[in-house]
């Protein structure tokens, strides 16, 4: 329609065209849900530091016995008086312990055997409890006697338990990685029907059960993604109170054997020499704390990360 | 329309829903409920919140088990235990659209798997590419676009997101479709769009739907016939105008009397009735539901149909 305005020229308005389909445009740029998860976890400086110091420990711990080649059993300077018990020093980073040997391997050979154990034992738990914990969350038939399984297993004292086996089966890495998998695993699958039952009704899930998917897609694209906060909140708990475990049992002599370096065989060994050389308690304690804590914290800042709540 | 010509897509009969509360305690929320649903129509639910509609929904979708009675979908029976292979064939057939679409699409997936949610279950596509196919196709039909896929549910706006679960429901082909009050958590402005496009859908697909709503305005929009339910009954069935023209159960007529108007004058004047089931007849005699005219059923007693037949009557010879 070309109608002229008073001025006789053309009218400078025209109608515009209207794109439905621009309406519907979303601007935003891509959500990606591990990204996101990354952006938020570097965003905090503390965390960056805490996680880089986390990955230095870890990664020493894993690779310096190998060239260290530390021994229990092996104390090639356990004649010479003067290797003995040296204050922390140049030569001595660490200084020296009882027998001659250097603090410094001492340390990152228990150091490693607590976190190979910690790792396997949290691994384990994590894969059985998640796998029995989802299914157990879903089926009403399965909770009823589940729930008894729980009540008995749960009540089991597990110190009595360690020490049973630790002498059945003889004290090694295998019987310790065994003790620690036995009944931590329910109290795993125990937290996920709890996590499971309280999403399984939501709408969402429903919507699914109309569309005809099964329990087993159910719970790997619906209940699982949601829960990965909660489990890797889980876990990073997990992890540190293992090496605590770990460094525990062995302290009360039910852990690694006298051929396997230990930090809390060697935490239990060194308390009598605190008087005359605390640095033989104080670094294995250090150690296990820093160890401890910053896998603590990276993994508590990684659940909150893994939370989309925090990516807006 | 006489509706004896009309084929039954699918039947309720003489339905109970019932929720153990333990302790032999048991709440009843459905009632002996009784009805047809003719293939093509859009037949309504309406009662006020509690009253049993949602679940009776839920029935049909067998999310929540009868406790008596059946519900027959295509002459076979659907409710209690059926054979899988009549499970997936009534899964594909029956589909369901959700009250509130935030909390009926997986935050965690993106629309992509959202909607091929019901072809991954069936395997309804014979290559990755037809399945992309479909999945446009479904998109495109209900006004999205296909780059929307790779997105997740929360990036959406509240009539896009059940837009999402419209074109979820229809991927699978349905038959028959239970919208349970699908536009009540939507904005007023989109409300429009979400109920033209299902009626487009409808027309287009030959569709049936089970729509649940409480608005009566929206119902008088989209239904073909209109039942009232209170406390778990059915109280009254019959065609939409008939049912806004003649309303005769007390309840009905306390329902419409509820509809708010447009006009402040007519507005300020509006006559609230209160139900009060107490002015029912107290005989003790067991209600049943009474054809009062052809398609126009009431559930009464015996002394309970005359007063509403000479109601009837009298507001059929007000209206000539």
């Amino acid at each position: 329609m070309e109608e002229k305005n008073i001025t006789g020229e053309k009218d400078l308005f025209g109608f515009a065209s209207f794109d439905k389909y621009e309406s519907e445009h979303i601007a935003a740029p891509q959500y990606s849900y591990w990204k996101s998860v990354w952006r938020t976890f570097i965003k905090n400086k503390f965390t960056v530091a805490v996680a880089i110091l986390m990955i230095v420990l870890v990664l020493f711990a894993l690779i310096q016995p190998m060239f260290s080649g530390y021994d229990p059993l092996y104390a090639p300077n356990v004649t010479d008086e003067s290797m003995r018990f040296v204050k922390p020093c140049k030569e001595h980073i660490f200084g020296t312990d009882n027998v001659g040997n250097e603090v410094f391997d001492v340390v990152w050979a228990g150091a490693r055997n607590s976190i190979i154990i910690s790792f396997v034992c949290t691994f384990i738990n994590m894969i059985i409890g998640i796998t029995i914990g989802a299914i157990w969350g879903f089926s009403k038939k399965m909770d009823k006697w589940m729930i008894e399984v729980y009540n008995i297993v749960s009540n089991v004292p597990f110190l009595l338990l360690a020490m049973i086996l630790s002498y059945v089966l003889g004290a090694g890495m295998g019987t310790l990685i065994f003790v620690m998998c036995i009944t931590d695993w329910i109290f795993v699958a125990y937290f996920i029907r709890t996590q499971v039952m309280i999403i399984r009704d939501r709408e969402y899930n429903l919507a699914s059960k109309c569309l005809g998917t099964s329990t087993w897609t159910m719970i790997k694209n619906n209940i699982l993604p949601y829960l990965i906060s909660v489990i890797m909140t889980y876990v990073a708990r997990m992890i540190p109170s293992l090496i605590s475990y770990e460094v525990f049992l062995s302290y009360m002599g039910l852990g690694l054997g006298v051929t396997k370096a230990s930090l809390g065989r060697m935490i239990s060994i060194y308390t009598s020499y605190m008087n005359g050389y605390p640095h033989l308690f104080w670094i294995p304690v250090i150690v296990l704390a820093l160890l401890s804590v910053s896998l603590y914290i990276v993994g508590q800042k990684l659940a909150d990360a893994a939370d989309p709540r925090t990516h807006m | 329309m006489s509706n004896e010509n009309r084929e039954v897509i699918l039947s309720i009969k003489h339905v109970d829903v019932t929720f153990d509360q333990g302790h032999k305690r048991k709440l009843v929320a459905v009632k002996d409920a009784n009805f047809d649903i003719y293939k093509g129509e859009t037949f309504a639910l309406v009662g006020e919140s509690g009253s049993g509609k949602t679940t009776l929904g839920r029935a049909i979708m067998r999310i929540n088990p009868c406790s008596a009675g059946e519900i027959v979908f295509e002459g076979k029976r659907i409710s209690g235990k059926i054979s899988r292979e009549e499970d997936r064939n009534v899964v594909r057939n029956i589909q369901m659209i959700f009250q509130d679409p935030a909390a009926s699409l997986n935050e965690r997936a993106t629309i992509d798997y959202c909607v091929s949610e019901g072809l991954y279950n069936f395997h309804l596509y014979s290559s990755e590419e037809e399945r992309i196919a479909k999945v446009d196709k479904a998109l495109e039909d209900v006004g999205l676009l296909p780059e929307h896929k790779s997105r997740y549910p929360h990036e959406f706006s509240g009539g896009q997101r059940q837009r999402v679960g419209i074109a979820r429901a229809m991927i699978m082909d349905p038959k028959f479709i239970v919208a349970d009050e699908p536009i009540s958590a939507l904005d007023v402005s989109i409300r429009a769009q979400v109920l033209n496009l299902m009626n487009k859908l409808k027309a287009e697909r030959n569709l049936t739907y089970l729509f649940i709503a409480h608005d009566l305005s929206v119902v008088r929009f989209i239904a073909d016939r209109i039942a009232v339910i209170h406390h778990g009954e059915i109280v009254e069935i019959a065609e939409s105008e008939t049912l806004f023209k003649y309303p005769i159960h007390p309840y009905t007529t306390a329902l419409l009397s509820t509809v708010p108007m447009p006009d402040p004058l007519v507005e300020k004047n509006r006559k609230h009735i209160v139900y009060d089931p107490n002015q029912l007849d107290q005989s003790g005699e067991e209600r049943q539901m009474r054809e009062l005219r052809p398609g126009h059923f009431v559930h009464c007693t015996s002394k309970e149909f005359a007063e509403y037949e000479e109601k009837i009557a009298k507001m059929e010879q007000d209206r000539n």
